[in-house]
């Protein structure tokens, strides 16, 4: 009797639990992901990835603070919430010289900072000699080497004054000497910085007695003359007037304006700086000049922004604030947006579990293409991969379609560039792919595959390497091969490894080798990429800095680059000045392309995939777009609280117009024409 | 017994010490630097940041900075959070992790303790084959699958609790069960097993034929010897639970010590890194001394010279 009441009892609880769990299982919330209800508050709650290393903009250089940067400093320029294209901020509008490089910028008479400061344009002057100098320690100031003698300046450099006057480049190299048309009102500063270039030595005595060693010629010129450090005086920018400000370039620059909306190129107050120095970013001393200003910062927990009353364009800032939530838990993430607890959160963050099951819900997925490529650098300085044959039967034995679909958020990606972030370029990029193909005498059919995937041709190309591949289809073996040399390093990730081992079974169904994998901790494997310590292919990812092929071609540009492969070419490097010194826009593209096409004959890299954005968004949150980066301007965002204005099957959010944000952008633009 | 405690005391000291050093060295041979990332730094900020922060000194001068440092009980500041200092650091995340590990552990020690006394006295019951396997479950089954397992139910079933974050009591109660599930399991087990070890034991039999209720027998006599091995157990289990959980901090992103740690270490923050070794094994340290000590009022049998 006693036992068989409980098991009534049991029975009955156990039924009831059920009863509830399914009762409960499903929040009618449409054909939405989880818990779908706009926050009681007008403040958008945001995941921003790992936790900020600093407020101070020219401190960090990540994108995680580049979206928290956003929301707190205004620069000259902002990025289009949908295209990255520079839009007027603290700049209301600019004229740029013919040879794109003089920039003159009107600044806007009523921009402040949050504590009521006027904001001028020697603010910005304090703010750009600040991020050059080494004692700031700017992680990004190498961004900024294109201003006049500001690279020289950050590296400590020296001018070289003999008889009573500074000594010029060209004097001493033989080359022809480079000024700078002058541009906009006349100064002194003008005279100085628009005159031939003056030769810049290091600053550093054993290394200037390193070149003098090697270069006699440099030695005599330089003898008995006096080194005078290069000042932050020095480096091209001036304030021409409260409200004018001038930068002038070291050499042109088409792609200058839009990599002005970067993070170290955003005003620090000079008045709170000087006052609390380091600390000046301190929640109770930071003064910001953007939509938004920091209410309390938890490290690890939160950062709470609220709408700067004093920002000079606050009656177009729609939220309240944000809160930007520190967690670089991908799925964690994903739990608190399922729940209802955040709006949005920050790119790649989707698990590669959860992507088949968010897409459905295509409103709040955004899978959209990114400025962003995934390659594997090789060692070009080791053999066997300093044979380029090798390097290009690696390249060409890999199933680029079939790795997108294994990935499922990539495209595939077979230059350094991505396709369709740039489309002018990629117009200018078939137009020099059929010149080259011309030239190298290969058939459509041919050239279709070059580069690309013809394993048959891969295997050729190894054996002229001296590395024959024997066996047939499916059983390929290429004993000559010294595998133990090559590996295939990447740092330890779900999604790296996913991709290593992909990659892997490729080569040894194609090739017949195996190439062992090898895992390290981020920045074990940072340093032995970076000094090239690997053997054989390194895993490399590069998000753009800015809305222009040069951000990905630059990779490989000089004799210390971040390209991880050990490729230094002077004959690229001098197809890229050339390119970059090209003022008409569509030829410039056509000799990039060219450049482009040089390297990817070279081929220091074996390209896998173009990202896609991989984030979501609940559909009230607007305004907030899936840009090729990533990046919010935070003033067009806004939480929409009435449902029938949600998105609901929107097929592409770029392509759909949301007539606020755009009347809010043409505003905006509308003084770019004015002077 | 206060010459005990006091020899004791000095003898973390050393300990200490060591703890630190090793992890000082585990650093130094960890490639890369805490300014490391995809983008090269320009080389004067590069050089400008190793001579600011002596990294190219020699490794004695460096070594010896470190330890004049920690004597001082000042661990500087944080490498890559500039303006940090790594004690403030510690006090700021210290109290997250506090408050879910101490929750956690009387969670633990009270289901622990009850369902393994009852377990004990039942012996060959329903219920001590039931808590016995449910224990036996919450040992096998690791946080990192019972927390999201957890969220599942609570969160997503029963939109009952909050997913993840720190704020307000309803979001502490997934952690702290988490956190409390593996330590209640073992605390069960401990006690059934030492309950039922003594219950055997010759006093036991005494105070029975001397007429003591029940009661009075488990409570008085029994419970005090059979929970040794819980004690000796539960002791550097308060100290892991305090100083922060790697995993459950992870899962429910709570902003505590453990969190942190994890985060230096990959950041190469070594300022940080030692600051909160030192803590922790401090931490532990004092807390083994505590139980030992317990030890003596619960073991009328244990004396210390």
């Amino acid at each position: 009797m006693n036992r068989s009441v409980g098991k009534i009892l049991s029975f009955s609880l156990i039924a009831a639990l059920l009863f509830s769990v399914l009762s409960c299982s499903r929040v009618d919330s449409g054909n939405y992901f989880g818990r779908t209800v706009p926050p009681d508050d007008n403040v958008l709650r945001y995941v921003s990835g790992a936790e900020p290393e600093s407020f101070d903009p020219h401190i960090s250089s990540g994108q995680p603070e580049a979206r928290i940067y956003m929301a707190l400093f205004d620069g000259l320029v902002e990025n289009d919430p949908k295209t990255l294209l520079p839009i007027p901020a603290i700049a209301k509008s600019w004229q740029i010289s013919s040879n794109v490089d003089v920039f003159v910028f009107k600044l806007r008479d009523n921009a402040k900072w949050s504590d009521g400061t006027p904001i001028s344009a020697n603010d910005f002057v304090y703010s750009f000699r600040r991020g050059f100098d080494a004692e700031t320690l700017s992680r990004t100031a190498s961004l900024g080497y294109f201003i006049r003698y500001s690279e020289d300046f950050n590296n400590g450099d020296v001018f070289v004054k003999k008889d009573g006057r500074f000594l010029l480049e060209h004097e001493v190299n033989g080359t022809e000497p480079y000024t700078v048309n002058a541009f906009g009102p006349e100064t002194e500063f003008a005279k100085f910085i628009n005159g031939p270039t003056r030769l810049t030595l290091p600053g550093d005595e054993k290394e200037r007695a390193k070149l003098f060693e090697k270069d006699e010629k440099l030695r005599m010129a330089v003898d008995g003359a006096e080194f005078v450090p290069v000042s932050a005086e020095d480096i091209g920018v001036e304030a021409v007037d409260d409200m004018t400000l001038r930068l002038t370039l070291r050499q042109s620059a088409p792609f200058f304006l839009g990599l002005l909306a970067h993070q170290f190129f955003r005003p620090v107050p000079r008045h709170i700086v000087e006052k609390h120095g380091r600390d000046w970013t301190k929640p109770e001393n930071i003064v910001t000049n953007g939509a938004f200003k920091v209410k309390h910062h938890r490290p690890y927990d939160e950062l709470f922004v609220i709408k700067n009353e004093n920002y000079w364009d606050a009656e177009n800032v729609h939220l309240d604030g944000i809160k930007f939530y520190p967690i670089d838990e991908n799925a964690t993430i994903l739990n608190l947006y399922k729940g209802g607890a955040i709006d949005a959160f920050l790119n790649h963050s989707v698990p590669a579990s959860w992507i088949d099951e968010v897409r459905q819900y295509k409103d709040e997925y955004l899978d959209h293409p990114e400025n962003a490529t995934a390659y594997y650098s090789m060692n070009i300085t080791k053999p066997p991969f300093d044979d380029v044959r090798v390097r290009r039967a690696f390249q060409m034995s890999v199933d680029r379609d079939a790795l997108s679909n294994y990935r499922k958020v990539t495209k595939p990606l077979y230059d350094l560039t991505p396709a369709g972030i740039f489309p002018d370029y990629d117009k200018a990029r078939a137009m020099v792919s059929e010149e080259m193909r011309v030239e190298k005498k290969k058939t459509p059919e041919e050239w279709a595959k070059y580069n690309r995937f013809d394993p048959a041709e891969a295997r050729r190309l190894l054996g002229e390497a001296g590395f024959p591949v024997e066996g047939s289809e499916g059983n390929f073996a290429c004993p000559k091969f010294p595998t133990d040399s090559v590996s295939l390093t990447f740092n330890t990730n779900e999604n790296n490894r996913m991709v290593a081992e992909f990659m892997q079974a490729q080569w040894k169904r194609h090739l017949g080798i195996t190439v062992s994998l090898k895992s390290q901790e981020f920045r074990t494997f940072l340093k032995d990429r970076n000094d090239l310590q690997y053997t054989g292919l390194a895993q490399s990812l590069w998000s753009g800095d800015y809305m222009d092929p040069f951000t990905f071609l630059g990779l490989h540009y000089g004799r210390q680059n971040d390209g991880g492969s050990g490729f230094a070419d002077k004959e690229y490097d001098r197809m890229l000045d050339e390119a970059n010194s090209e003022l008409d826009f569509q030829k410039r593209y056509e000799k990039l392309a060219r450049a482009e096409a040089y390297v990817m004959d070279k081929l220091p890299v074996v390209t896998l995939s173009i990202y896609a954005t991989n984030w979501l968004k609940k559909p009230y949150v607007k305004g907030m777009y899936p840009n090729p980066g990533t990046l919010h301007p935070w003033k067009f965002v806004y939480i929409e609280k009435d449902p029938a204005k949600w998105d609901r099957n929107v097929d592409n959010i770029m392509a759909e117009s949301n007539p606020r944000t755009t009347a809010q952008l043409e505003e905006l633009k509308r003084t770019m024409t004015q002077n | 017994m206060l010459g005990f405690i006091l020899k004791r005391l000095l003898l973390i000291i050393p300990m200490a010490l060591i703890a630190v050093s090793v992890t000082w060295a585990l650093i130094r041979v960890a490639p890369g630097t805490f300014y490391s990332s995809e983008k090269k730094i320009p080389a004067a900020v590069e050089a400008k940041l190793r001579e600011k922060y002596g990294l190219d000194d020699p490794w004695y001068k460096q070594y010896g900075i470190m330890l004049s440092n920690i004597a001082r009980g000042d661990f500087g500041i944080s490498l890559k959070y500039e303006g940090q200092p790594v004690n403030e650091i510690i006090a700021r995340h210290l109290p997250y992790s506090a408050v879910i590990g101490l929750l956690a552990y009387l969670l633990a020690l009270a289901i622990g303790l009850v369902a393994g006394t009852i377990a004990a006295l039942r012996q060959n019951s329903a219920f001590d084959y039931a808590s016995m396997a449910a224990a036996m479950l919450g040992l096998s089954v690791p946080n990192f699958v019972l927390g999201p397992l957890l969220v599942l139910v609570f969160s997503f079933w029963l939109y009952l609790l909050p997913p993840a974050r720190w704020g307000g009591f309803t979001s502490l109660i997934l952690p702290v069960v988490t956190l409390a599930a593996i330590y209640a399991a073992y605390i069960a087990r401990l006690t059934r097993a030492g309950l039922l070890e003594v219950m055997r034991s010759d006093y036991i039999r005494t105070a029975r034929a001397k007429g003591l209720s029940e009661r009075s027998v488990i409570l008085r006599h029994a419970l005090r010897g059979g929970l040794l091995p819980v004690v000796s157990f539960t002791g550097p289990a308060l100290a892991a639970l305090l100083a922060g959980t790697v995993v459950v901090e992870k899962v429910f992103a709570i902003p505590g010590l453990g969190n942190i740690f994890i985060q230096s270490v990959l950041n190469r923050d070594e300022p940080l890194v030692l600051g909160i070794v030192a803590f922790i094994s401090v931490l532990v340290m004092i807390f083994n001394l505590i139980v030992d000590i317990a030890y003596g009022f619960i073991d009328p049998r244990i004396r210390y010279e």
